[in-house]
Order: structure tokens, then C-alpha cells, then sequence
């Protein structure tokens, strides 16, 4: 299997001096094409800063994190930005959408930056994978006129409108209730089924769960982690007192 | 309290505060200079005309005068204080020769005088009446303000030789505007000269009661006494003595009115960005019950602070400047009396502009009426309503570039907020153009059509001499055998009466001959075309009390002649008062003669001018662009200069606001700039928005201020204008720089303050503004 991510020893530390604090204390993980990978941990544990460290979009202090082996840390701004836009997406807690655009335009913004001639097609895409999560009718609505779990159906369409190899969720349910988190995840098992790449932040067990592989954190550290095959929607309940049972013995 | 929120607030926004500060310490300093400045010139003023006891009435005549019959109707006149007749020996300018230099090229009316004995005095510089000894003279103050003359200087006038005592102020002809000027000379020595040149007097009376002056001026017409020359009032010659340093004072009230605009615009936008930013906790404060005047306090008191700060930090540099611009009103008037008035009203307008500054943020305050407690706790932000933008959508756009897309559609969302830059860049672009297109105008050579001046390459006066019209028809000769000259007409001025309203008479000067050839700007109707038309300068037309189309009745030659007035036009020579009428007459002696001529090539004008000057030496030749430099020289410089000054304070305030207004933008703007950084924009796709965002405003605001310089801005200019004579106006654009160079040194500098405010954008890590 093709490995699209390898971290190798990335540190990470917050503060100076006597507040300095270790945030990603020498950790190496990779991540194969099409896998479906959470991560959990207590807060404070560098769950976050992991996959912000991964995705380029902050840096490390040491170590290196190669992207389909192209190393980050040696990369321009432009080149880093051009990687996030076009083979990675992005699924945030709290819905990250600019307030001057309607959900349709808020959907397109990333790809239609490059290819503003085919704007026709990147529209038609879009309107098919708001259809897909069940917000075809919404596109003209502005962000403050739909609910929480709507914006997010549409940040997971923002996610996928470039085709991405891989798409990072940092807690994509977290403000959700559960039955709006059941379909997100439901949507976005399916995305993976279809071969992209996914990464999930997570506190929840019930969503690291239904992965493929789960790495449990602590201060800084990788420190275990758990290997489930794909999930077809049936077996959750055993997946889950596995899960619960390996935090319990972790003390998360 | 206050002072730890006033200190915590200022430390968080020093900037901002800073450039506030500044703006509000300009404009007070700027109000208060214009109001000691208002208060000195007027004092300055006053004084002068007091010390040098200057004519309420004075009659200029050439020719014959019968001084007993004069004396008689002064006499029997109950009105009249005090009379005289004093002589004035008109030099030809080239025979006056200062320090090797003759007055050749100079335009003015050169002429000596005696010291008169009873009033009309000319004064020293230090405002005492000057008792000139044999073989002094004393020189206009103009020109030692130009150069020309400088104490101890050898001055010769033909063959007499005379030196500079010192300068003299002339309550009368101290403006430049004033086409004479005086030079001053012992009796004994004025008697030695007097054949040099041709007399002329100044009929000149003080009036018991100043208000009684138009029966007087009426009273003096209607008994046929001496008229040959321009009449002049005492209001004229205040007027005279105030334009110029006038013009400067209301260039700076119009300046510092902008620059108090300004200040507000800073505040306004501060304010309603805090206010923006503090929604919550004004909503928490609301719903606690606090009242809105308690939270409008803690508001208020900053700005209490600043503009405290600030106005008197501006008074204080009032004085530093006040020097500077009092020289120019001291030199030629003298002290004002009442300067310790002046800081009184210096005060006054410092005061003004603090009151202003806390009227304008009590009343930008006022919104916190409209905060909804519930909803700002609800939804920690005004629910902003961007109805104009929602049909401009990115998944329609096909034409701009998605960075320029976003710029703009980000300011059609937030037209409140953007609101402040474009009124700020309407201004700049207002305080650019106005000034230029005003300079442009006046330095153009149709301007002065406006002044009653036919639009030819070379002017010839024939006055104050013997068989005009002979020599008059001499150069027209002259005139019709040369080849470079193209046309060319005569204009012969007499003096007629006319009937008024009330079966009365008055004389008026008329100009005769063909008026098509080098027609000046009328402002109604136009030029008098068959013999029974006339035509009357703005002030004839006010004071006759006719508009075009009126009849009106001349006496020629015993005889009533009905006229119709065809056209009315704007005329400052010979203090304003003037007519233009085709008839033929014979009859009425002839006042003076002025001959204009356009040449075929323009170039040969200064050839020409020294050609006709050797040739007739009785007559004044000047090219037509000297005669413009040497009557508005000094305005034209002076406006030239406001209009540098100008342009460089505009790109100042441009690129000040414009770093301050894109540095608020970028701290407001954290969340979404981080949000683009996250899904793939670059540093440079967020600058290239920014200034999308500065380029689009300011496209709008030069749209806007263009056409406001060229509506209101020319109304103001020609209201300043119009204080000159001149009734209609209309600005002369030079398109290059006034729609191109100057919108090109507004991109650029927007551009580069757009830069340099938005280099911050860069600096924002997406993972503090996103992560949770």
C-alpha cells in the first residue's frame, strides 16, 4: 500500500523558557492511500497539533513530515498552500465559512480560485455532493441562515470539491447532536469507501470506532495504537467496548 | 476607573489613537490660525485706513480740472468732512530706473506723489506718516516684497536721480490688484520731474458719515463735476487690501473644515469597529442594567482625552505658525490693534473643534440604542445585512479573478465599514483636483475673459496723453501693414451719462468699437452686436438695477439714445464699473484707447512687444501673458503653491488612512484570513484581496470626487472667484493631470499603502485562529 504521509521524530513545543512545553514530543506516524485513521487522546494531549503539524498548516521545531514525498518543513508558503488546496481537504468543529458568501460559494471557493474558466463544471460538481449529504436545496442560503449540522455538510463538500487525496477532520462532530453526527459520519465513512484518505481528531469513541486505525496520544506521544477492519455498519457495539476498554486501560 | 480603561485602551490601539490625535491637533490648529488671522487681517486693516486716513470717495481725472468749482460743491455739500485734490505724475514705467533695472516690463501705473497734507497720508513701515526729504524717495512696499528695490538703491527717473529712503505703505494701491502705485518724492523734487510725465488728480473726500456715501457718490455725479477715471469707494479699497491675504485665510478655514472631516471619519471608524468587537459585553452590560448614557461614558471619556489632547496641542502650534503667516499682512498693513483679541478668538476656535469632536462621538454612540441585549448575547455579533451583495455570487462569476471577486464583493458586504475610506478618499481626491483645476484656470489665458480682458497675444493702452485718436489711428496703420499681426481692433472708452430709474443721471464709461474680435466671457446675453445695444459689467448691471434685455437711456451729444443691454459680463479694470456699446460717436471727449492684436505665430509676441515699445513711446505695449503675470502673478504663484501643497497633504492623508484602515481591517479580519490560509490561499492571494478591496474603493472615490471637484468644487472657486469681479466661472480642466496623473498618483499610493498596511496578513497562523 502506497503511504501518501510519513511524520519521522516531529517535535513541537509552546511558550519559552521555564513555560516551554512539549506539545509533540518526537513522534512518527504514516498514513497509507485510502486508510481511515483517527486519533484520541485528552485535551492538552497534541491530538490537534498533530494534524495541523501533518497538514502543513503549522510548523514543527524538528523532524519531518513528508507529503507523497515531498517534505513540508522545506516547502515555500505557496507551495504548502497549493498542496492544502488541491490534494487536501478540511473539515473544522465549528464551521470555518466566510460570511460574505452563500453556502454554494463558500463550497467552491477553493478550487474555483485556479480554475475560474471552468466554473460551470466546479458549480455542477458541487451541486452534486450538496445533493449527496442532503443540502441540494440550501445553496443560496446564507451561513447564518441554516443550522450547525447543515454548514457542516457543506464544510464536507468544501473538503471534497478539489478531489483530495486525503481529508483531515479536527472533531468534524464535536458540536453536532448525536443523530447530525451519526450522518456526518455516516457521509463520511462513504467518502472513504470510495478511496480517499481520512484523518479524525476525536474524543468520542463511538467515532473512532467505526475507523480502520486508531493511535491513542498522551502528552506529546503516541501511545498506543488499535487496528480494525474496514466498517461495513455492523459489528460497532464490539468495535466500541474494545475501543473504551483500550482507554480505560490507557486512563483517558 | 476611566483612567485605567482610558490607559489600557489607548496602550491596545496606539496607532490609531496617534493619527487621531493628530487629525484633530491639525484642525485646530488650523481653525484657530484662520481666526487670529481673521481677527488680525481685519485689525490690520482697520488700522492702516485709520493711521493713513483714506478717502472715503475718491474720483480719478485726466485732463483739465476747475479746482473752485470743486472746492464750491465741496463746501455747499453738507456730507463732506474734509477735501482735497491731489496730483499724481504718471511716469512712463521704462523712464523709472531702480538700481540699473527699469520698470519697463512692469505693468503697474507708476507715479509720484507728494505727501498729502490732510489726509490720504502714505505711511512708513512702521506706520508713521513719512516726511521725505530732497533727493529721497520712497518706494511702494510691493516692491521691496518682490526684490525690486532695497533701501539706499539709486533710483533714476529720466535724468534725475533720487535714493531709496525706505518703503511706504499706500492704504490705496498697496494691492497688487490696484492697477497704480504711488512712489513718494519732496515737493521740491516732484516740481523738477513734473514735466517727465502727465498729471493726473485724485479728487479725493472723507465723509462725515461713512454710510452716507452713495448719496454722496450720486449727489457728486448728478453736479457734471470732474469724471474722467475710475471712481473708488472706501469698501473698494478694503476689499483691495483684503483679497490676497483673504484668498489664504479661507484656503486654510476650507482646508482644516476637510481636516476635521477627516478626524471624524477616524473616529467613526474606530469607534464602530470597538463597537463591533465589545458587542457582547455592551449587550451583557445592557442586560445588567446598566444605562446607555453609563456605557456612552466610558466610551466618551477616551475621546474626551484625545481631543483634549489634541486641540491643544494645536493651539499650541498655532503659534509656531502664526509668524510665518502674519508676515505678509504685517508688511503691508502693519499691526493689527487688536492682537490680544485675536488669541481670544484663537480660543474660541479651539474650543469649537473640541466640541465638535465629542458632539460627533456622542452622536456615532447613539447606535448603542439600537443593540439588542438578548440578541448580542445570542449571537456575540451584529447581524449584518449585505442585501446589495447577494446576487453578486462567485459561482456566477466569470469575468474578475476570484482573489479581485472576493475584494470587491467583500466591500459591497460592508459598505458601512468601507463607508469611511471612500468618504476619506472622496476628500483627498477633492483636496487634489480642486486647487489644480483652479490654478489651470487662472493661468490659462482665456481667464481673462473672465476679468472684462479680451483673449489677444498684445495689449496697447493709450492713455493719459494728448490727441488720442490720432495717435491711436497711427498703430492701427502700423498694425494693418504688418504681416504677422492677424486682427487686431480698437476699443475707444468715453464717458456718457445715462438716466436711471429715478430720472436721475450718472456717467459711465463706455467702451466703443467692435466687441466680436476679442470677445470676453459673458455671463448672460452676450456681446453688443447693433448700435443701439449695450452691454454692462457685473457691478454696472447690480447698480443700474438692469438685467439683459432692459432698456436704457444714454444723452449723446444732448440727445436721449434708447439702448437695450444685450449681455452682461465680468470686469475688474477700473474698479469694475465699465460698458461695452458698438455706436459711433464723435461728440464725448475720448478717456482713453486700448488696442488689442492677435499675431499669426504666437512665438513672435515678445519680439513684437519691444518692437511697438520703441516705436510709440507714448503708448503701453505688453504682451498679454506678462500682463497676466504681473496683475495675478502673485495669485497665480500663491494658488500654484496651495496646489502642490495641497496634492502632497492629500497623498499624505491617503496613505495614513489607508495603512490605518487596512492594519484595523487585518486585526478584524483574523478569523477569515485564517480561514482562506487553511483551504490553500496564499499570503499573496489575500494581498492581492486587500488591495482589490483599496483599488475598487478607490475607483469609486475618485469617480466621486472628480465630479464633486467639478460641481461643488467649482462653485467654491468661483464664489472665490466671483470676490475678484468676475460673475460667471467656469473651471479650465487639463485632462492629463487632472484624470490622469492625479488618479495615478492616488492608485499608487493606495497601492503602496495597501502593502505596507496588509503586510501583517502574512504573519497570521491559521492554527491559533482555527483550532479549538
Amino acid at each position: 500500500m502506497k503511504k501518501i504521509i510519513i511524520c519521522e521524530h516531529i517535535e513541537k513545543s509552546f511558550g519559552e523558557g521555564n513555560e516551554k512545553r512539549n506539545v509533540l514530543d518526537g513522534v512518527s506516524v504514516e498514513i497509507n492511500e485510502g486508510e481511515f485513521v483517527s486519533i484520541m487522546g485528552p485535551s492538552g494531549s497534541g491530538k490537534s497539533t498533530l494534524m495541523y503539524a501533518v497538514s502543513g498548516m503549522d510548523s514543527i521545531d524538528s523532524g519531518k513530515v513528508s507529503f507523497e514525498g515531498k517534505n513540508l518543513s522545506t516547502l515555500r508558503e505557496k507551495e504548502l498552500a497549493d498542496i492544502r488546496r488541491t490534494e487536501m481537504g478540511f473539515v473544522f468543529q465549528q464551521p470555518t465559512m466566510l460570511k460574505n458568501l452563500n453556502i454554494l460559494d463558500n463550497i467552491i471557493l477553493p478550487s474555483i480560485r485556479d480554475n475560474r474558466k471552468s466554473a460551470t463544471k466546479i458549480t455542477e460538481k458541487a451541486r452534486v455532493l450538496m445533493e449527496k449529504v442532503g443540502i441540494g436545496e440550501l445553496e443560496k442560503r446564507d451561513i447564518t441562515q441554516v443550522s450547525g449540522g447543515q454548514l457542516q455538510r457543506a464544510g464536507i463538500c468544501r473538503a471534497l470539491i478539489s478531489n483530495p487525496k486525503i481529508i483531515f477532520g479536527d472533531e468534524p462532530t464535536g458540536a453536532l447532536n448525536s443523530k447530525s453526527a451519526q450522518e456526518i459520519m455516516d457521509i463520511i465513512s462513504e467518502i472513504n469507501t470510495e478511496g480517499t484518505a481520512v484523518m479524525l481528531v476525536t474524543h468520542d469513541a463511538k467515532i473512532a470506532a467505526r475507523t480502520e486505525r486508531i493511535l491513542f496520544m498522551c502528552d506529546g506521544k503516541i501511545v498506543s495504537e488499535m487496528r480494525f477492519k474496514k466498517y461495513n455498519g455492523s459489528d460497532i457495539d464490539d468495535r466500541m467496548k474494545k475501543v473504551t476498554a483500550k482507554m480505560r486501560e490507557l486512563g483517558i | 476607573m476611566y483612567y485605567k480603561i482610558i490607559r489600557n485602551d489607548i496602550s491596545k490601539s496606539k496607532l490609531i489613537t496617534l493619527t487621531t490625535t493628530i487629525f484633530i491637533a491639525a484642525a485646530a490648529m488650523l481653525v484657530t490660525l484662520s481666526a487670529i488671522l481673521v481677527v488680525n487681517l481685519s485689525g490690520a486693516i482697520d488700522s492702516l485706513m485709520k493711521q493713513a486716513k483714506t478717502p472715503h470717495f475718491l474720483q480719478m481725472h485726466s485732463g483739465d480740472i476747475d479746482t473752485v468749482r470743486l472746492k464750491d460743491f465741496a463746501e455747499k455739500n453738507s456730507h463732506v468732512d474734509e477735501f482735497q485734490v491731489l496730483e499724481f505724475l504718471n511716469i512712463d514705467s521704462a523712464k523709472i530706473v531702480i538700481d540699473r533695472n527699469s520698470l519697463a516690463d512692469n505693468v503697474q501705473d507708476n507715479g509720484f506723489s507728494t505727501q498729502s497734507e490732510k489726509f490720504d497720508y502714505l505711511l512708513d513701515l512702521d506706520g508713521n506718516i513719512i516726511n521725505v526729504s530732497d533727493g529721497e524717495i520712497y518706494v511702494p512696499v510691493g516692491y521691496f516684497k518682490d526684490g525690486t528695490a532695497k533701501v539706499g538703491d539709486k533710483v533714476v527717473i529720466d535724468e534725475k536721480k533720487f535714493t531709496v529712503a525706505g518703503f511706504l505703505r499706500d492704504s490705496q494701491m498697496n494691492s497688487l490688484l490696484a492697477s497704480s502705485k504711488r512712489f513718494l518724492v519732496s515737493e521740491n523734487d516732484y516740481a523738477e520731474i513734473k514735466d517727465y510725465g502727465s498729471t493726473e488728480y485724485l479728487i479725493e473726500f472723507r465723509l462725515k458719515d461713512l454710510s452716507e456715501i452713495g448719496t454722496f457718490e450720486a449727489a457728486y455725479t448728478s453736479a457734471g463735476l470732474e469724471v474722467n477715471g475710475p471712481t473708488i469707494t472706501y469698501p473698494l479699497f478694503k476689499m483691495l487690501n483684503a483679497i490676497s491675504d483673504g484668498l489664504m485665510i479661507a484656503v486654510i478655514l476650507l482646508v482644516s473644515v476637510l481636516v476635521v472631516a477627516i478626524a471624524f471619519m477616524c473616529i467613526r471608524f474606530t469607534l464602530l469597529a470597538k463597537i463591533e468587537d465589545d458587542y457582547r459585553e455592551i449587550g451583557v452590560m445592557k442586560a445588567i442594567g446598566l444605562r446607555v448614557s453609563d456605557i456612552k461614558k466610558l466610551y466618551l471619556a477616551k475621546y474626551t482625552v484625545i481631543a483634549a489632547v489634541g486641540s491643544t496641542l494645536g493651539f499650541a502650534l498655532s503659534f509656531l505658525f502664526r509668524g510665518m503667516l502674519l508676515e505678509n499682512i504685517r508688511l503691508y498693513m502693519g499691526e493689527s490693534e487688536n492682537s490680544s483679541i485675536a488669541i481670544i478668538f484663537g480660543i474660541i476656535g479651539m474650543l469649537l473643534v473640541f466640541l465638535a469632536i465629542i458632539a460627533y462621538v456622542s452622536k456615532v454612540l447613539k447606535r448603542f440604542r439600537k443593540i439588542s441585549a438578548a440578541e448580542a448575547i445570542r449571537f456575540g455579533a451584529l447581524q449584518e445585512k449585505s442585501a446589495g451583495a447577494k446576487r453578486f455570487c462567485l459561482s456566477r462569476n466569470r469575468l474578475l479573478h476570484t482573489n479581485i471577486f472576493l475584494g470587491v464583493k467583500d466591500v459591497l458586504a460592508r459598505k458601512g465599514l468601507y463607508a469611511t475610506m471612500l468618504a476619506v478618499l472622496v476628500i483627498s481626491t477633492f483636496i487634489i483636483i480642486v486647487p489644480q483645476n483652479l490654478s489651470n484656470t487662472i493661468s490659462s489665458k482665456s481667464f481673462i475673459t473672465y476679468m472684462g480682458i479680451g483673449n489677444s497675444d498684445i495689449r496697447i493702452d493709450i492713455q493719459q496723453t494728448d490727441h488720442i485718436s490720432k495717435k491711436a489711428a497711427e498703430i492701427i496703420r502700423t498694425l494693418e501693414h504688418d504681416s504677422t499681426i492677424s486682427k487686431h481692433t480698437l476699443l475707444t472708452t468715453k464717458s456718457f451719462k445715462a438716466k436711471t430709474e429715478n430720472g436721475s443721471e450718472e456717467r459711465i464709461k463706455i467702451e466703443l468699437g467692435d466687441h466680436s474680435i476679442f470677445p470676453v466671457e459673458y455671463s448672460k446675453g452676450r456681446a453688443p452686436v447693433k448700435e443701439d445695444e449695450i452691454a454692462l459689467s457685473a457691478i454696472n448691471a447690480d447698480e443700474l438695477g438692469k438685467k439683459v434685455g432692459d432698456g436704457m437711456t444714454l444723452v449723446i451729444d444732448g440727445k436721449e439714445n434708447k439702448l437695450t443691454v444685450s449681455g452682461i459680463y465680468s470686469d475688474i479694470s477700473n474698479g469694475g464699473k465699465t460698458a461695452k456699446a458698438v455706436f459711433p460717436d464723435h461728440s464725448a471727449d475720448i478717456m482713453w484707447c486700448v488696442i488689442y492684436a492677435k499675431l499669426s505665430d504666437k512665438s513672435l509676441a515678445a519680439d513684437k512687444t519691444s518692437e511697438y515699445a520703441n516705436k510709440f513711446n507714448f503708448a503701453k505695449i505688453s504682451g498679454i501673458d506678462e500682463y497676466i503675470t504681473q496683475t495675478f502673478g502673485s495669485t497665480i504663484s500663491s494658488v500654484d503653491k496651495a496646489s502642490t501643497a495641497a496634492i502632497i497633504i492629500a497623498l499624505i492623508i491617503t496613505i495614513l488612512i489607508t495603512i490605518l484602515f487596512m492594519k484595523l481591517l487585518i486585526a478584524k479580519d483574523r478569523y477569515p484570513i485564517a480561514v482562506m490560509k487553511a483551504f490553500g490561499f496564499t499570503n499573496s492571494d489575500i494581498m492581492a484581496q486587500y488591495m482589490s478591496r483599496a483599488v475598487f474603493v478607490l475607483i469609486i472615490g475618485i469617480i466621486l470626487g472628480t465630479f464633486l471637484a467639478n460641481t461643488l468644487g467649482e462653485v467654491l472657486a468661483g464664489a472665490v472667484i466671483s470676490s475678484f469681479g468676475a460673475s460667471s466661472f467656469h473651471f479650465a480642466v487639463n485632462p492629463l493631470t487632472a484624470y490622469l496623473l492625479s488618479p495615478l498618483m492616488m492608485i499608487s499610493s493606495v497601492l503602496i499603502a495597501t502593502i505596507i498596511g496588509t503586510s501583517g496578513a502574512g504573519k497570521i497562523k491559521i492554527s491559533e485562529h482555527i483550532k479549538e
